[in-house]
């Protein structure tokens, strides 16, 4: 099944007093780039990662990471 | 740049450095057939390999001098991701190589031919491992 994982980390970030990717990066041991590149949907982070990142904002899974199948937009439309 | 990512230029350079000139020596001299041992090769070799260890010593003492922080941390779960990929890759090169060199190069050469065939294999492998790495670290930057 094609799609691809979007995220609002960028959003969460800004809510949480703007928050720098080095800091989130720190408290949940990874580096700012690969905070980078999760925000930017470049690099898919791992269960544990996404979990932590969730935790960090004190939100569900589900408000920080979403699934968008191939061509869902285009069947609703 | 990440880290990371400097060290494994580091290591493209110092190979490029140490192993462009010696398997060019190595080409232009390949005539002359050495016999096995051979201390102008060995010789060549102890160079190739001194010079590269020299880069890699003093590239990562530069480095993790910069980038104390950075250099102090574990690898992260994108580190090890980009690593794992990079090092299979690179072992289909290396194990092409060596079916290569110990399979079929026996019943057509010999000697040092044979050898700085398996030397280009390995430099082969590292150069794919560590260019995956540096790609890798590029696309996701």
């Amino acid at each position: 099944m094609d799609g691809s994982i979007t995220n609002r980390i960028r959003f969460l970030r800004f809510q949480h007093g703007e928050m720098s990717q080095a800091e989130l990066g720190q408290r949940i041991g990874v580096t700012r780039q690969t905070i980078a590149a999760i925000e930017a949907g470049k690099y898919s982070p791992s269960l544990e990662a996404a979990f932590l990142i969730a935790q960090v904002f004190n939100v569900p899974l589900g408000e920080v990471f979403q699934w968008e199948a191939k061509g869902a937009s285009s069947k609703q439309a | 740049m990440t880290y990371r990512e400097k060290t494994a230029w580091l290591s493209l350079i110092a190979m490029a450095i140490a192993f462009v000139p010696y398997f060019a020596i190595v080409q232009a001299s390949s005539h002359s057939r050495p016999s096995v041992p051979s201390l102008r090769q060995l010789g060549l070799f102890a160079v190739a390999a001194v010079v590269q260890m020299a880069i890699l010593g003093i590239g990562h003492l530069y480095l993790s001098h910069g980038s104390a922080d950075e250099a102090r941390l574990p690898p992260d779960e994108r580190d090890v991701a980009i690593m794992r990929r990079s090092i299979s890759l690179a072992y289909y090169v290396l194990i092409g190589g060596m079916i290569l060199v110990g399979c079929v190069m026996p019943f057509n050469s010999s000697g040092w031919t044979i050898i700085n065939a398996a030397l280009a294999t390995i430099v082969l492998a590292e150069v794919v491992h560590y260019g995956m790495v540096v790609v890798s670290y590029r696309r996701q930057a």
